[in-house]
Parts: C-alpha cells; sequence; structure tokens
C-alpha cells in the first residue's frame, strides 16, 4: 500500500515529456496545491479580521471574563472554560463507551452482527448535528430538566458539579449532544486499531490462560494504545469545535461556574450567536478573535494526531 | 473451560473471580453497543413521530408563510438545499479527484504524505471558522450568495471524498498500472483510461457520503445565505433559503408551528441523509468486492 | 471507456467552469460599488435586514409589494446590531434597527440615512405559574428584578403594586437578548431613564451588560425561553405577545398610569413627542406626565439606507411604499400608523436618496 515512488517505472524521456502527462500532472498538482492555499488563507484571514482586538486585548483576552458592549471590553475566558468543560465531559463519557464499542465490534460480537452493528453506530455520526440540536433543546433539555437534573440536585447536591438550579439548557445537555457526536468518531477508529491488533498476539494471549477482558485489556489496548490516543485527540477535536448543536443547547450566557445546570457558553457557539449581530466593530473583530483561538486549538489538536498516526505508521511498518 | 469436570483443574478464589470481572466487562461493552443504537433509535423515532404530521404535499409545494400566520411549507429551503448542495459537488468532486490522483500518481512520498496531513487538518477545521473565513473573502462588500455558501460547503467536502478516493486509487492492483505502462501508455493515459474506471464506484461512494454531509451542514451557511427570500430563488448570486438553517431557526422559536416545521423539516434532511449513507455503504462494500476480485 | 472519458472531462469542465464564474463574477447583480457608481444593477430584488420587532410587519409588506411593483423583497431578522452590521458592510441594499446608530456607527456607515418607518412598542413579559396576566409593574422593580436586587415574585414591592393578586416565592429568572437588540436598545433606556442604578450599572445599548439572567437571541428566542421557564421576566417586541399568547405587564408610566401596551398607548407617546434629535432619531421611551396615556417602552423603528447607492430608485420607492400603504398592515400587529409629520419629513429624506 506504498505511493509509486518517481523511480518505480523508468519511463523512456519521450515519454515523460508528453504532454497529457503534464497536463495531468500541473491539474492534479494546481489541486493539491489549492488544499495548502486554502488552510493558510483561512489563517490569515481569521487572524486579519481579529487583529484589531488582538491589538487591544493582546493576550489578556485569554483570562479576561468581560464581554461588555457598552465598555467595549471583551474576553475569552468564560468562554473557554464552557468549551473545555463540555469537551472534557464529552470525552469522559465518550471515550470509555467507544473503546468498549470497538472492542464489542472487534472481538466480542458474533460474526454476523458485526456489519449490521457497526453501521448503525457509524449512522449515529451522520446524523445532522443541526437535527441533533433540535432533539436537544425540544426533547433531551426539558426531560433532563425534569427527571434528571432535579434527582441529581438533591442527592448529589454537595458535589459542584450537580449544584444550581435545574435547567433545560446549560452545559449538561451540551455535553450530552457532542457525547452523541463523537462516540460513533472515537469508535470505528477504536475497531479498526482492535482489528488492526495481530491475531497471533491475541491467540497467544488467550492460549496463555488470560480472559478474554484480560488478553483486551493486557495485550490489544497497550497494542493500539497510541492509536487510541489519536483517535481521542480527533474527538476533542470534533467536540471543541461543534457550533450548531451547542449553540441550541447551551443557553448562551457565558460563565465561569462549576455546576452543569444552568446557561454557559462556547467559543464556537458564540461566535454563531453573535457574529453577525456585534454592536460594535471591536465585537466583531473579538468574535474574530475567539474563531483564531478555535482555530490554533483545532490546529494543534489535529496536527498532533495526524503526526501520533504517521508515527505509529512508521513502526508498523519497521516490523 | 468446566472445572468441575476436570480434577485437575486448579479452581482458585482468584480464577474464578477473573473470570466473574471478564463476564462483567463483556457485558459493559455489550451494553455500550446496545446504548449507542438505542440513542439512535431513541433520535430517530422522536423525529420521525413529531415530523410526520406535518408532512403533506403542502409542505414540499408551498413557501413558508407570513409571520405567525399557519400554513405554508419549505418548498424554497428544499429548492435550496439542492441548488446549493448540487454546486458544491459539482466543485468538490473534481478537485477531490484531482488531490486524490495527484497523491497516489505524482507525488513523492514525503509532498503525498504533507497533502494528506493538510487534508486531515482542513477536515478538522471548525466549520464555524470556514464560516468566517468565506464571509471575509465573499460575503463582506458582495453580501450573501449561494456560491458563497456552496464554496463553504465544499472547504468541507473535498477533504471527504480527496481522502475516500484515494484509498480506492490505492486498492487499485498495482498489475492494471503495470499493464498500462508496459503497453506503452503515458501516465495520464493509464490513469484517466484504466485506473480512474476501475475506482469509480467508489468516487460515486466517496460522493454519495460526501453529498450527505454537506447537505446537513448549517455552519458554513450560517454567514452566507442566512438572509433570504421566502418564495425560491433560482439566482446563485443571491443567497438561498437551506433546510439546515430552517431547522436551526425555527428549532428556537416560541411557535408550535414553527417547531412542527423543524421536525418536519428534520425529518426530510434525515431521511435523504440516512438513505444517502445506507446506499454510500452498500456501494463501497461491492465496489471493494469488485476490486478484490479484480486482483 | 471512452465514454467514461468524455464523462469524466466534461465534469471536470463544468467544475472549472463554475469555479471560473464563482470567482470572476463575485456577487453580480448584487454588487454595490464603492462610490455608489452609476451602473445599474438588478432592481428586481432588494435584500435588507435587522431588527426583529418589525419583522412581522416587514413579512407582510413582502408578498404585497411583489404583487404590487415586482420586486422581491429578502429581509433577514437578525437583529438590530447585525442589521446595522450588514448595512455598513454593504452586504445587504437597507437595514432596519430600532435603536439609533451611535456616533461611531454613523461615522462607520459612510453617510447613511436612518428614516424612521414604523411604530412600535417593547412589552415587559413573565411567566409564573399562578400569576395572571397584565401584572402591573414600575420602572424602577423591573430594574431591580434585572440587576439582581429583587430575587423572587413574592418580594414586597411587587405584591404593593398588586394587592389582589397572590404571588408565589418562586425565583426571579430574567431573560434577555443575548444579540445585538433595538428592543434592548428600547428596554435599557426606559430603565436608565427611571432607574439610576441600572444607569450607572448596566447603561444603554444594544447589548446591555446584564449582570444576571440568562440570554436568547432574537424575540423569538426570548420568547421561547420565558415560555419555558417558571419565575421568568424578559422584554418582546410587541407584535410577539399576542401571537405567542405571552403574558404582558403594564408598566406605570410618568403620569402614574398603568397603560397597556397596544396602538392607542403608543400612538399617545407619539403624538406627545414629536421633535427629532439631531441624527434624526425620535426617541419615544418614557414620555412626559403630561401624555397621561402614553405607553412608556414605545419606539419608532428605522430604516437605514446609505445616502447613495446603485439601487437609489428602487429603495426609494419601497420606502415610500413602506410609510403609507405599507402601514395599513401595522395596527394588527399592533403597529399604529405612523404620524403625517414623520412621513412628510420622511418623505424629503427619501428624496435625498440618490
Amino acid at each position: 500500500m506504498s505511493t509509486r515512488a518517481e523511480s518505480d517505472f523508468a519511463l523512456p524521456k519521450r515519454a515523460r515529456l508528453h504532454l497529457g502527462d503534464l497536463a495531468l500532472r500541473g491539474i492534479t498538482g494546481a489541486a493539491a496545491l489549492t488544499i495548502l492555499i486554502v488552510l493558510i488563507w483561512i489563517a490569515y484571514k481569521v487572524t486579519e479580521q481579529a487583529s484589531d482586538a488582538i491589538s487591544t486585548f493582546g493576550l489578556g483576552f485569554l483570562t479576561s471574563s468581560e464581554w461588555n458592549a457598552v465598555t467595549d471590553q471583551y474576553g475569552a475566558r468564560d468562554l473557554i472554560w464552557g468549551t473545555a468543560v463540555t469537551s472534557f465531559f464529552a470525552l469522559l463519557f465518550a471515550v470509555p463507551i467507544s473503546i468498549a464499542i470497538g472492542l464489542f465490534l472487534s472481538e466480542l460480537a458474533p460474526r454476523r452482527l458485526r456489519g449490521p452493528v457497526g453501521a448503525l453506530v457509524e449512522l449515529l455520526a451522520a446524523i445532522p448535528s443541526v437535527v441533533l440540536g433540535l432533539w436537544g433543546i425540544l426533547v433531551m433539555g426539558p426531560f433532563l430538566e425534569a427527571h434528571v437534573e432535579p434527582f441529581l440536585n438533591d442527592h448529589f447536591g454537595w458535589i459542584p458539579l450537580f449544584s444550581g438550579t435545574p435547567s433545560n439548557v446549560g452545559l449538561l445537555p451540551a455535553c450530552l449532544v457532542l457525547t452523541i457526536m463523537i462516540v460513533p468518531i472515537v469508535s470505528s477508529i477504536c475497531r479498526e486499531l482492535f482489528d488492526s491488533v495481530p491475531s497471533d498476539l491475541k491467540a497467544g494471549s488467550l492460549a496463555l490462560g488470560s480472559t478474554r477482558w484480560e488478553m483486551m485489556r493486557s495485550v490489544a489496548i497497550p497494542q493500539v494504545s497510541g492509536g487510541i490516543v489519536a483517535a481521542v485527540i480527533l474527538g476533542l477535536a470534533r467536540a471543541m469545535g461543534e457550533a450548531i448543536a451547542v449553540s441550541q443547547t447551551i443557553g448562551g450566557t457565558a460563565r465561569t461556574g462549576w455546576s452543569l445546570f444552568g446557561s454557559a457558553d462556547t467559543l464556537a457557539s458564540r461566535i454563531a450567536n453573535q457574529y453577525q449581530g456585534a454592536a460594535t466593530h471591536l465585537q466583531q473583530s473579538s468574535i474574530a478573535y475567539l474563531a483564531t483561538i478555535l482555530l490554533v486549538l483545532s490546529l494543534a489538536a489535529n496536527l498532533s494526531a495526524a503526526l501520533i498516526v504517521r508515527r505509529i505508521r512508521r513502526k508498523l511498518g519497521a516490523r | 473451560m468446566s472445572e468441575e469436570a476436570n480434577p485437575l483443574a486448579v479452581v482458585t478464589k482468584r480464577s474464578r473471580r477473573r473470570k466473574r470481572v471478564g463476564v462483567l466487562m463483556e457485558a459493559l461493552a455489550t451494553a455500550a453497543a446496545i446504548l449507542a443504537i438505542v440513542v439512535l433509535a431513541i433520535v430517530v423515532i422522536s423525529v420521525a413521530r413529531k415530523g410526520l404530521p406535518a408532512i403533506n404535499a403542502d409542505f414540499f409545494t408551498k413557501n413558508p408563510a407570513p409571520v405567525f400566520q399557519t400554513g405554508g411549507g419549505i418548498k424554497n429551503a428544499i429548492v435550496g438545499t439542492l441548488i446549493m448542495t448540487g454546486l458544491a459537488t459539482l466543485i468538490s468532486v473534481p478537485v477531490g479527484v484531482l488531490i486524490a490522483i495527484f497523491d497516489t500518481e505524482f507525488a513523492p512520498r514525503p509532498v503525498a504524505e504533507g497533502i494528506r496531513i493538510a487534508l486531515n487538518v482542513l477536515a478538522g477545521v471548525p466549520t464555524i471558522v470556514v464560516g468566517i473565513f468565506i464571509f471575509g473573502v465573499l460575503v463582506v462588500g458582495h453580501g450573501q450568495s449561494a456560491i458563497a455558501a456552496s464554496l463553504g460547503l465544499s472547504i468541507v467536502m473535498v477533504p471527504l471524498i480527496a481522502r475516500a478516493t484515494e484509498e480506492v486509487l490505492l486498492l487499485v492492483p498495482s498489475t492494471l498500472r503495470e499493464g498500462g505502462m508496459a503497453l506503452g501508455a503515458t501516465r495520464a493515459r493509464t490513469v484517466i483510461t484504466v485506473i480512474l474506471p476501475t475506482a469509480v464506484g467508489g468516487i460515486v461512494t466517496a460522493t454519495i457520503v460526501a453529498v450527505a454531509r454537506g447537505a446537513g451542514e448549517t455552519a458554513p451557511l450560517l454567514f452566507t445565505s442566512s438572509i433570504f427570500a421566502n418564495s425560491v430563488v433560482t439566482d446563485v448570486h443571491q443567497a438561498m433559503a437551506s433546510i439546515p438553517l430552517t431547522i436551526f431557526v425555527d428549532s428556537e422559536s416560541p411557535s408550535v408551528a414553527d417547531q412542527q416545521t423543524a421536525w418536519a423539516a428534520a425529518l426530510v434532511l434525515m431521511a435523504g441523509v440516512l438513505i444517502m449513507g445506507v446506499i454510500g455503504r452498500a456501494l463501497s462494500l461491492r465496489t471493494r468486492r469488485q476490486i478484490e476480485r479484480a486482483r | 471507456m471512452q465514454r467514461f472519458r468524455r464523462s469524466a472531462l466534461v465534469i471536470f469542465a463544468a467544475g472549472t467552469v463554475v469555479l471560473a464564474a464563482a470567482c470572476g463574477s463575485g456577487g453580480g447583480t448584487t454588487t454595490v460599488t464603492k462610490n455608489g457608481g452609476a451602473t445599474p444593477t438588478d432592481s428586481k430584488v432588494l435584500t435588507g435586514a435587522g431588527s426583529t420587532l418589525v419583522y412581522p410587519l416587514v413579512s407582510q409588506w413582502e408578498p404585497d409589494y411583489a404583487t404590487k411593483a415586482g420586486v422581491t423583497v429578502t429581509y433577514g431578522a437578525i437583529g438590530s446590531g447585525g442589521g446595522i452590521d450588514q448595512i455598513t458592510a454593504r452586504a445587504v441594499d437597507f437595514g432596519a434597527s430600532d435603536a439609533p446608530l451611535t456616533a461611531d456607527q454613523a461615522t462607520a456607515c459612510k453617510g447613511c440615512l436612518q428614516i424612521p418607518w414604523a411604530l412600535g412598542a417593547t412589552v415587559v413579559t413573565y411567566n409564573v405559574k399562578g400569576v395572571p396576566n397584565n401584572l402591573h409593574l414600575t420602572g424602577p422593580v423591573v430594574a431591580d428584578m434585572f440587576l439582581g436586587n429583587i430575587t423572587s415574585w413574592n418580594d414586597p414591592k411587587i405584591k404593593a403594586l398588586n394587592p389582589g393578586v397572590s404571588l408565589p416565592d418562586t425565583k426571579v429568572t430574567p431573560i434577555y437578548r443575548s444579540d445585538g437588540s433595538g428592543d434592548s436598545f428600547v428596554f435599557s433606556s426606559y430603565l436608565s431613564a427611571v432607574s439610576p442604578d441600572f444607569k450607572s450599572k448596566i447603561g444603554t445599548s444594544t447589548q446591555p451588560p446584564f449582570s444576571t439572567g440568562t440570554g436568547a437571541a432574537k424575540n423569538s428566542g426570548v420568547a421561547a425561553s420565558v415560555q419555558s421557564t417558571d419565575g421568568a421576566i424578559g422584554y418582546v417586541a410587541i407584535s410577539y405577545i399576542a401571537a405567542d399568547g405571552l403574558n404582558q405587564a403594564l408598566i406605570q408610566n410618568a403620569a402614574g398610569k398603568y397603560v397597556t401596551p397596544g396602538v392607542d398607548g403608543i400612538k399617545a407617546a407619539a403624538d406627545a413627542v414629536t421633535t427629532a434629535q439631531k441624527d434624526g432619531s425620535i426617541p419615544l421611551v418614557n414620555p412626559p406626565a403630561s401624555a397621561a396615556t402614553a405607553y412608556p417602552l414605545s419606539t419608532y423603528t428605522y430604516a437605514i439606507v446609505p445616502k447613495s447607492s446603485p439601487k437609489a430608485s428602487t429603495i426609494k420607492a419601497f420606502l415610500t411604499y413602506a410609510i403609507t400603504d405599507g402601514q395599513q398592515f401595522g395596527p394588527d400587529l399592533g403597529f399604529p400608523p405612523l404620524p403625517s409629520a414623520v412621513v412628510s419629513s420622511d418623505k424629503t429624506e427619501i428624496a435625498s436618496i440618490s
């Protein structure tokens, strides 16, 4: 499965200089170049729109929780907090579930079921985020407010997470919606990873008397741990970047606080809500600054996941 | 592993506990899979139950009624989504396929890896940031337009098509390539006349999956095609209504009629997306089997 | 093979053509050249954006004007702040805002006129289980609720205003507009006028920095939020009260009367305040005590248009329609017709658009 190296086929010079070849190579090369241009252009354009805010607030923007259109002071702290909390809890719920599903599909499920069940889990990813958000506002939110949150508040209200008044919007519905989005992504990667563990390793462990779970825990998971980390990072990137479903379920009042109940806001959701109606130019620029932060975070996440995958491929290739 | 029957087996408390832990873990894994499917069912059934009552002929053939009046449908949104997604597909399929060809046929190894990483990074850019980008480039000074929205959708779709096409191209056995070369054909000719036709099934699948994704994207449309007429618009220089934005706006409305419209529109969108997903998956299995057979 | 090659080339060609068209024309018929150039552009379409207060009225104008003049008007209700942004960026042909342009915004808009084209009002709404409609409230009490000084519905200050009503001890949840909103401007400017505490802590703006409560986008968002939260108090544009079946609070005006929000109360306010400010705006909030039946949170809502535009004639025709024939749709939605003095001064302004 390697790309064709140039020297694989020694073509006679005549053929190499054929116009058709050059044309195709030129067109396809241009297409590939467009990707790089678009990436750089995105970074440039977003940062350019943010430049006023960056020069006005500098890095203090990251630690300030002001968001005041009258005094024209803005800060990203509450939004970074909201993004961090929603992503963290979404991962907390999604990662164990996804690894479990990956294990199920790879090892436990009867062979006939693996295809259909895997397809159903992937169908979760096909649900458009706006539809999940719709369901979140009108079905899950009210359900959480009426049944789940009061229960948690009554019995575990001493934990800061479950303090506060039950509400049909807030961090909890947003986290759950994000969990539903991340699970299909991470679990399908995990399944492929577990499938790729050499069967002789698995068989050897079982032969030595491990239970299936012990085999997974001590052989399969460690074997693909790097890949799992990459999958988790990709899930994190997805959670951080989701704007639509989160803006529908989270309420929109930014705050830094531990309670999972009640309105909050994230970077992506605030951009979706306020970019078009900003009262002053500095506010619009500040929202672009939020987008820059989001872009940096997602670039960091995606690049590190890509590099981990490259390292794993190299290791596998070297075997 | 029945310990009772074998008098030589050493049954310790530990081995029984390990076995119990194993069973517990397997049960949890199964429960996780069931949980995922149950959630899928809950969402799909919710949408179907709440959306179905509003689905009638009017829904597809009428434009929205003026504010606070009932009746009307989402004709303009359906047309808008079809046009914008169609436009985005027309742009992203050639670009995506060309990139995949470059990566597999012409690019030296490090360059190909770099492009693959770039594609993954582009795929990971939050769609709301793509929306801000396109707004800054195409909407400021010119106004919203379906073209701007389509270009935003293309940015989302190109990496999907490029990656999937690359996978299919790599599956094409090298014997086909070598055969073409051996017959004296140029690289270009081999690609166009031999490799692409073999991979066309996979490209179609990739397109279907990308279209399903693009039709449901809301964020790229938010700043590029959100101010639209309540009637059908076919001029691509104007902003057009779209199904995802209709759902987005109506989902936050206090009026029950609007929420009903949101559910029904979600049903239409989800039905389309799920059907495309199922077809895509079936096609991809078929293509894979075909290529395997050709090996 | 041949067939595929040809179709492949056709697809590539089509894609390239589309790309070229997209890059080349970049907005074709709706391009507004920087110096208001002379090239006539498609005058069959007008795009506008802004206030959600005036949106119900504009959505009645759209089909009517299309039949009368053959022009399709597209309006995006994204909030007054958004409308000002869009017209400043010349991304639309006209903006709509209940809040007049600030000095900064006027400079950024580079020669924009603000033309009052409808009369409306913002209404304080609430949702408390067991509490009936038409509760009596005063400006200072509402200010205290939004400042967090009054935290439950059975506070003595509210009880004093409503002796016959039994009020539960439900927590007060203020709901405010999270987007740039003309209704926020009206609401905050009224509260700033009657409560020095509110004026110093929060002030007047399209996006007041409320410190307590929950934000929701657009009038529809606030209405939805109030409806689904027990103990909520919020503010919405007048049309949304009847349409969504919301409760309305009667706010005591300067003359001491509790006036029902409606066409009569708004008209009384408009009759009492007739002088325009230097920037052309006419603030109707907190009319003097001489206007006994005036509703204190009334407001004009403005169309914001560039002084020069390639679509000048279409814009002028539409605005003229809006302030004359268009007004007939107003009363059903809670908008009284514009006073004739305003209509004439509007016509003069409109004539100056080129």
